[in-house]
């Protein structure tokens, strides 16, 4: 198992180095462009090259992927070109907000889906079963910007019961939070409702339920003791895919309600360009998509002792 | 009685003595002005800015003209009374706020206005009065410019204001180190370096005593009160960037009534009026901003459920949903905001000029202002100056003309039509690719094919004055001339139509050297007709820019340049 999680952490940081070359080559490949987000349309060609010579953007390219490279791993971002401040002290704040929307949008989506997911696997093609499978379809194929779009017409413009957005401008305010955990959850919780479902009436056929049942234990017991443990296997890697995709998924929604977040942030520095900003958002998001693929392979191999990854 | 009223009263008593010359006193030309506004020769407008040129405060010249037109009675009786108090929620961007010489959005300014101020005011009918200048006036070949600055005005700190000021800002400006906008806008008081350079001209800025400041120019120039009402123009103390570091944010020392007191960039800016305002009664006494990112449908919903008061714009695919909400207000500004389908003159084929009068003759403008955007301002005539602009000359309105196009474009050599291609960004919203779209479908009944190279904002900043033919959207400016220079005049930086017509320059320096509005217009119909002959700007329409606030909010006007002026704002409830 060491072997196998020091193997994990070695092509974590290959991966790493990979994307982030690719990231630095599409931001900071062309210094003109660089020196164009920097000083503005209006900048002339004079003022460009000097701002390209000044900054040390002439030299080769690999160099300064390096130097970059150094600089990150000792904690430096770069400075904003919108905030005109260093990146670390917007981006960990703002990574901090997203952690809480998207924890509470995990615990909620993952608790309803799983709960979903194994009323309507118990009995498979039953109504129930046929009602939530249409619900999770249904949901699953509404994006967030028309869901954020629907939720807000609905509880903001017609009822007046939620606030628009979600700024938190006079501190945490957990009512702000509930339409974006809303568009979030209503988006997300099928997928894994779907997956919970099937591996469920997967596991429901097995002769070891069958046998479960014919010996007369009650169905309670059955589905908490015997089938659950079986039937989250699959589900769970789905289950930490989703904290990938909150993480770099909620930005419509985030967008969507000015929440002060990692995605916000993100599609702003596209926006206007943001290089620096660009680039520790990419790191991150790549980040916890290998990470979380990490963790998954790693609770595979506890969850289902016949898994071996080598 | 409130101090509108009185001062009106004031006005009428002083202009009831008769064989009396109104305002002889201040300047002898007064009184010709207050008699051609009275026989209805000129604008109300024009009569305000001016009287106030002349050194007129500004609240006599609206007293006066009041009267004069016969709109106070009205206006005074429609007035409520303001309430003292509260706090004045908005919706915005809060971006960084170093310098405010450096500033490139009117939002950064927003927030500073209520901090530092400015020489001079442009309100919300477009007219430019004094402010922290008391008075000013101008040489007759415009040349030099001596402003008399307010003396009871002192800074936070508790330091007077003086010319010191005035001149140590800027001197800033002009010092190309620091990288101000304003090197371009104060251009007559720039020349360039040897080292190619651009930098303030030798005693451009004179400091004659404690409260009177001379500007010397080496050309003439027309719109000093106007550009001293820049977003990036705001007056700082003496010492900024000089005793303490250049950023506002830390330290907010200016001469308004609020201080910042919390500032989050992307967050918050929080203003608390900490002090009596020198220019009498400021009703707020908070005025707090909150970003909502940059989705507009967030803005709508913030003011929807009433988390803000205000917000900083409404766009157009929101009229309809703020209309709905019965506590919303919505404020319209005509505006001299616009865009222009301009060609580069030394691209093939926009070089024949027969080329570009027949593509312009192809437009509807009427059409394409209802279509892309609902109506919502005014047709443009192809050359650039707006009927708010205060010297715009009527000229015989345009027409679309397919047969001339036609006939044109055979005449260039092109008697099967010809395919060209506009480049769009959609800089300023999706309804320019609904422009362009409109016009190419107007266009095709003369054989002119239009493709629409579409491309990110971003990407159009890059090639806006290089593409052969391109959509570019300019801002508001309150005088006409001040564009025209700006963008068409040979060889200014912003000349992205390469435009070279010593015709048109030399028309346009006597337009810009004429104080008088009425002959500055006759010299500018002269200006627009060179323009629209030579078709390098086809322009679709002004547009209006929109604003929302809730009813509570009373008082406000929306300004052109959605700047923010709440002198006279209060909150009912």
């Amino acid at each position: 198992m060491p072997q196998m999680i020091l193997r994990r952490i070695g092509m974590m940081v290959l991966i790493m180095l990979v994307v982030g070359l690719l990231l630095f080559m599409i931001n900071e490949g062309d210094p003109r462009l660089i020196a164009r987000s920097v000083l503005g349309p209006y900048a002339q060609d004079g003022q460009l090259d000097a701002w390209i010579m000044q900054h040390g953007y002439d030299r080769s390219m690999f160099i300064r992927y390096f130097e970059w490279v150094a600089r990150v791993v000792s904690g430096d971002l770069g400075d904003s070109i919108i905030y005109k401040r260093p990146t670390s002290e917007i981006f960990w704040p703002r990574l901090a907000n997203t952690g809480i929307l998207a924890g509470v949008t995990f615990v909620i989506m993952v608790i309803i889906a799983l709960t979903l997911g194994v009323l309507a696997g118990m009995k498979e093609g039953s109504p129930q079963d046929r009602i939530i499978s249409v619900i999770s379809i249904a949901t699953t194929s509404i994006p967030e910007y028309a869901s954020a779009v629907v939720l807000a017409g609905i509880f903001v413009f017609w009822l007046g019961w939620l606030p628009g957005t979600s700024s938190m401008t006079s501190g945490f305010n957990v009512v702000e939070l509930i339409l974006p955990v809303m568009v979030l959850t209503l988006y997300g919780f099928g997928y894994i409702a779907r997956m919970t479902r099937a591996s469920m009436a997967e596991v429901m056929t097995t002769p070891y339920i069958r046998t479960a049942i014919l010996k007369g234990l009650p169905y309670r017991h059955i589905i908490m003791k015997h089938a659950l443990r079986n039937a989250l296997i699959a589900p769970f890697t789905v289950i930490m895919l989703q904290i990938n995709w909150l993480l770099s998924g909620v930005v419509v929604t985030e967008f969507a309600f000015g929440y002060k977040g990692f995605g916000a942030l993100l599609l702003e520095a596209a926006l206007r360009r943001d290089i620096f900003v660009i680039e520790a958002c990419g790191l991150a998001a790549v980040f916890v998509a290998v990470f979380t693929q990490t963790i998954g392979d790693i609770g595979y191999t506890y969850l289902n002792p016949r898994i071996r990854f080598k | 009685m409130s101090d509108k009223n009185i001062l009106i009263r004031d006005a009428r008593r002083y202009m009831l003595a008769t064989d009396r010359e109104y305002g002889a006193e201040i300047h002898s030309y007064l009184p010709e002005l207050c008699n051609q506004l009275k026989a209805k020769k000129i604008e109300r407008r024009d009569f305000l800015r001016q009287a106030c040129l002349l050194g007129m405060t500004a609240t006599t010249a609206y007293a006066m003209a009041d009267v004069l037109t016969g709109d106070a009675p009205i206006k005074s009786a429609m007035a409520a009374t303001p309430k003292s108090g509260g706090t004045l929620k908005v919706s915005m961007r809060v971006q960084e706020m170093t310098d405010p010489a450096s500033f490139d959005w009117a939002e950064k300014s927003n927030v500073a206005r209520f901090i530092v101020e400015h020489l001079t005011r442009t309100q919300a009918d477009n007219v430019t009065v004094p402010y922290l200048a008391k008075s000013w006036e101008a040489s007759d070949d415009l040349k030099s410019w001596v402003f008399h600055l307010r003396d009871d005005v002192t800074w936070s700190n508790g330091d007077k204001f003086t010319s010191a000021d005035v001149a140590h800002t800027v001197n800033r400006w002009l010092d190309p180190a620091n990288g101000s906008s304003n090197l371009g806008l104060f251009g007559a008081m720039v020349e360039e370096g040897a080292d190619g350079k651009k930098r303030g001209i030798a005693n451009a800025v004179e400091v004659v005593d404690g409260q009177t400041i001379k500007f010397n120019l080496k050309q003439a120039a027309l719109a000093m009160p106007e550009n001293f009402y820049n977003y990036p123009t705001a007056i700082m103390h003496k010492g900024f960037g000089k005793d303490y570091a250049a950023d506002l944010s830390k330290t907010p020392i200016g001469t308004g009534a609020f201080k910042l007191t919390d500032f989050s960039i992307g967050e918050r800016a929080i203003l608390k009026k900490e002090r009596d305002w020198w220019a009498g009664p400021f009703y707020l006494d908070e005025i707090h901003y909150y970003d909502h990112g940059e989705d507009t449908n967030a803005w709508v919903a913030a003011l929807a459920s009433q988390q803000v008061d205000m917000i900083y714009r409404l766009p157009n695919d929101a009229i309809e949903t703020a209309k709905r909400l019965p506590f919303v207000n919505i404020h319209e500004a005509t505006t001299a905001q616009t865009a222009v389908m301009r060609f580069r003159v030394t691209e093939k084929p926009f070089d024949n000029p027969k080329v570009r009068q027949a593509i312009a003759a192809c437009m509807d403008h009427q059409e394409i202002l209802d279509k892309a955007f609902k109506g919502l301002g005014q047709i443009g005539e192809n050359h650039h100056v707006c009927p708010i602009h205060p010297e715009y000359a009527a000229l015989p309105p345009l027409k679309q003309d397919i047969k001339k196009a036609k006939r044109l474009l055979a005449e260039a050599g092109y008697p099967d039509g010809i395919t060209v291609e506009i480049a769009n960004g959609d800089t300023e919203g999706s309804w320019m690719t609904d422009a362009c779209a409109i016009f190419k479908s107007q266009a095709a009944a003369a054989g002119i094919t239009i493709n629409i190279n579409k491309m990110p904002s971003s990407q159009y900043w890059e090639v806006w004055d290089k593409a052969p033919w391109g959509y570019t959207a300019w801002t508001h400016r309150p005088l006409g001339t001040m564009v025209l220079g700006l963008a068409y005049r040979k060889g200014v930086p912003w000349n992205e139509v390469a435009y070279d017509n010593p015709a048109f320059d030399a028309a346009l320096d006597d337009a810009e050297g004429t104080l008088d509005v009425n002959e500055r217009k006759k010299k500018m119909a002269l200006c627009e007709k060179i323009l629209q002959d030579d078709a390098i700007i086809p322009q679709p329409f002004w547009r209006s820019v929109f604003k929302a606030s809730n009813k509570r909010v009373k008082g406000f006007q929306t300004h052109p340049t959605l700047y923010h002026q709440f002198q006279d704002v209060w909150l009912d409830g």
